[in-house]
């Protein structure tokens, strides 16, 4: 979709859809959001609806960061560690690695 | 019993066929670029990963294969070379028989991955000082002696059963360990050695170097608990299995017939328990010979049934006597735990309490001085007066690693051990691969075709025959038979040196096809291996034995082919079990003459206890379990040097990024370059 051609109400309610919708567990529309918006937020001339739209590309943007923060750190220790986990190491995964611990 | 081979061992996939066929139509010959730089080791025997309760034993290979340069061990000085000194590691050693001994082994095991695998070359005759991988001490946690029952005579405090045992069965390697045969195919790895990786007076040795691949990956790890754990589990995306439990069948058969199909307490039924081991293990995977440590043991004990089979059926003993062949000892006595097991629980025809007394046969082919010695539990004999007028061990000595300990275990039964040896063993190969016809002193005249050498009596074989004389008269006086029938028992030496050929030598002759039926004869043809194996997967030495038992103890019956595979005679047919087997061809036809033997051998589960249970890390059961493969397989190649394959990576990535270059350098001066009149158009998407 090109977003040159719509016009500012349905870039705005777009905009706004993705920021909700990543609320539902769902990190990567934040990030095609920032993606997707930035150059409509702060690099096109001012217009009416681009206040809006810079405050939901922020939020985005938070929102991503956090998201990225806690799944690294999750992956981080759950890869360091599951050797040692034993047992719960094993229930939680979905494919256990032949040969080695 | 079907042979589920290859179950979670995929075949190596062959190389593409040269369909030369449509390509000569054309005129041109087919070559395929993977045969002119692989040859593939035909012979791949590796060792392989078992777990129990608490430790992983044996070798573990990388998932792709470990690839090391060839270095053929000169001495023990040339580790230096490869742990080192060597210029080009990971090295893939060559040991000759003589070196594999467990200093070598151990310093190769702290190599810090300079070491890539070892392959040892195995002789055609056994080495003369003796060797055997097991531990100095077999089974000394699951066997009667513990800190709760006589610790001074437990962990071999008092007598070292093994001396020899150098324990490198029961180390973790982290590199891939084959075995290879002194034959042509090795001499083209010790020619390719010479020829490339040879440092000759002092200067490195130059690329391109011979080099060799070794796949031997497993997939279980840790313990017998995590792999079972992951055997176990439902949701993940592929679920695999890792691991098997080792374990087989027991082979039992009785010399008055008892009703399977009632287990637990026989009311009036006294046992007289006659015992010995089928199995028997080496450093590598499915190699097993057992010839003193299993093979000498079973044989008499057939034999002694054989000859007891007239006087058990005229002049019944009062007690009746219980043939048990155990499979699985080697592994903390899997089979012998498993049948206590079973009679404690009512599983089994008998149970505990009418077990009467136990007598043990273990290794007896190797008779110095031909003498044999009983062995007894002094703890249990503290109370009680036996008179025993054979050779007794003359101080107070534990009782030899026997399956009678799990009896001793559960009950203070009355038994002994019958070996050859005072304390410690007379067999220097125990459960190595050398443990052999040679080991036993096996030998035929030359120039004898295989069938006179099935029926040539060896003096092994007359040896053997009085062992199994006097156990068969001593089985018994202690049934309670009378003084006068001794002296008819006999067994036969015929019968003995056949079955001496038979599991040692080869197993397919004239005499075996009688005895199986039609259609394990394609099992005859393997060399002979006593390895217990995982339980899916029962062993042929196993049924082989329940063959001959029940042709050794059975008797002939004449009904139909029908009736005799489905169990049906009349109404004692309960208490036998029925088997057609193929038997002979007549002199004047090809067909042979099938016939049905009934007899009382029958096959019992010998699964450890510990695996019914789930108590996967159990101390009083074995726990030992197999790991699963993909592929074993081994190959050699020439290698290059780094630097080269660096080199030619570096070429391909730079004709990319110039070729790349050169693209975008034409694409925008095209409208220069290939000027033709028309616009450019510009399209948006």
């Amino acid at each position: 979709m090109n977003l040159e051609r719509l016009p500012n109400e349905e870039k705005l309610s777009l905009c706004r859809k993705y920021y909700l919708g990543g609320f539902a567990f769902l990190p990567f529309l934040w990030l095609v959001n920032v993606v997707w918006f930035f150059r409509e937020a702060f690099v096109k001339p001012a217009y009416t609806e681009q206040l809006q739209i810079k405050t939901y590309v922020k939020r985005s943007a938070l929102g991503l960061l956090l998201w990225v923060a806690v799944l690294t750190t999750w992956i981080t220790i759950f890869q360091h560690f599951r050797a040692e986990w034993g047992e719960v190491g094993d229930y939680l995964s979905f494919t256990i690695p032949l040969g080695i611990p | 019993q079907t042979h589920i081979a290859d179950e979670g061992k995929v075949k190596p996939l062959s190389h593409p066929r040269c369909y030369s066929a449509f390509l000569s139509f054309a005129g041109v010959s087919c070559n395929s670029v993977e045969k002119k730089i692989y040859v593939h080791l035909n012979y791949t025997v590796s060792c392989v990963r078992l777990l129990n309760a608490t430790h992983q034993i044996g070798c573990q290979s990388s998932l792709s294969g470990n690839v090391g340069v060839l270095h053929v061990l000169e001495s023990e000085e040339n580790l230096d070379w490869v742990l080192h000194s060597g210029p080009n590691p990971p090295y893939m050693v060559i040991l000759e028989s003589p070196l594999f001994t467990r200093s070598v082994m151990m310093k190769l095991k702290n190599g810090s991955g300079r070491v890539a695998g070892v392959a040892v070359v195995a002789p055609n005759t056994n080495p003369a000082e003796g060797f055997s991988p097991h531990t100095t001490c077999p089974n000394e946690n699951t066997g009667v002696y513990s800190e709760t029952y006589e610790p001074t005579m437990a962990n071999c405090n008092m007598t070292v059963w093994n001396p020899l045992g150098n324990g490198l069965s029961y180390e973790e390697f982290d590199f891939p360990i084959f075995s290879l045969k002194d034959d042509n195919d090795t001499q083209v790895i010790r020619q390719c050695y010479l020829d490339h990786n040879r440092a000759g007076n002092g200067s490195t040795p130059q690329y391109p170097l011979c080099a060799m691949q070794l796949y031997s990956h497993m997939s279980a790890v840790t313990d017998t608990a995590t792999c079972m754990r992951r055997n176990a589990i439902n949701f993940s995306l592929n679920p695999e299995m890792v691991c098997d439990p080792l374990g087989d069948q027991n082979v039992w058969a009785s010399t008055r017939p008892l009703n399977n199909t009632a287990k637990g307490h026989k009311m009036w039924e006294s046992v007289v328990i006659a015992a010995a081991r089928l199995d028997s293990r080496s450093f590598f995977f499915d190699i097993a010979p057992g010839a003193q440590s299993g093979v000498s043991g079973f044989v008499t004990l057939l034999a002694a049934a054989h000859a007891l089979r007239n006087a058990t059926q005229e002049a019944q003993p009062n007690r009746t006597i219980l043939y048990t062949f155990f499979q699985g000892e080697t592994f903390d006595y899997i089979g012998s735990s498993r049948m206590v097991y079973d009679m404690e629980n009512k599983q089994f025809v008998v149970d505990l309490d009418n077990v009467h007394s136990v007598l043990e046969i273990g290794q007896v082919g190797l008779r110095a001085d031909s003498k044999l010695w009983l062995h007894t539990d002094p703890v249990s004999r503290r109370n009680e007066s036996l008179n025993v007028t054979v050779d007794v061990p003359g101080f107070s000595q534990p009782l030899p690693p026997s399956s009678f300990q799990r009896f001793l275990r559960a009950r203070p039964i009355p038994g002994v051990v019958l070996e050859d040896h005072q304390s410690a063993y007379t067999n220097k190969f125990y459960e190595s691969m050398y443990d052999n016809a040679e080991n036993l002193n096996v030998s035929y005249p030359p120039n004898l075709t295989p069938e006179e050498q099935l029926e040539y009596i060896t003096d092994t074989a007359r040896a053997v025959t009085e062992v199994a004389t006097m156990v068969a008269r001593a089985l018994y006086r202690q049934a309670g038979g009378e003084e006068s029938q001794l002296s008819s028992i006999k067994a036969d030496p015929q019968i003995v040196t056949k079955m001496l050929y038979s599991f040692l030598v080869r197993s397919n002759n004239s005499w075996f096809q009688q005895l199986v039926p039609s259609d394990f004869t394609s099992y005859l043809g393997k060399p002979p291996n006593f390895y217990v194996g995982v339980v899916q997967q029962s062993s042929e030495p196993t049924l082989l034995v329940q063959y001959l038992l029940a042709n050794l103890t059975g008797s002939t019956i004449n009904i139909t082919q029908d009736n005799c595979k489905n169990q049906r005679e009349d109404e004692s047919d309960k208490m036998y079990n029925y088997m057609w087997v193929q038997g002979a061809a007549p002199p004047n036809s090809t067909e042979r003459e099938g016939y049905c033997v009934r007899s009382t051998a029958r096959l019992s589960k010998a699964l450890s206890p510990a695996f019914d249970l789930e108590q996967y890390t159990s101390k009083n059961f074995s726990t030992w379990t197999e790991s699963r493969w993909k592929f074993i397989k081994g190959r050699i190649f020439l290698v290059a040097s780094h630097e080269l394959e660096m080199l030619t990576l570096g070429v391909g990535v730079g004709v990319l990024l110039s070729s790349l270059l050169v693209t975008y350098i034409i694409s925008s001066k095209a409208d220069i370059l290939f000027s033709s009149g028309r616009e450019p158009t510009n399209a948006t998407y």
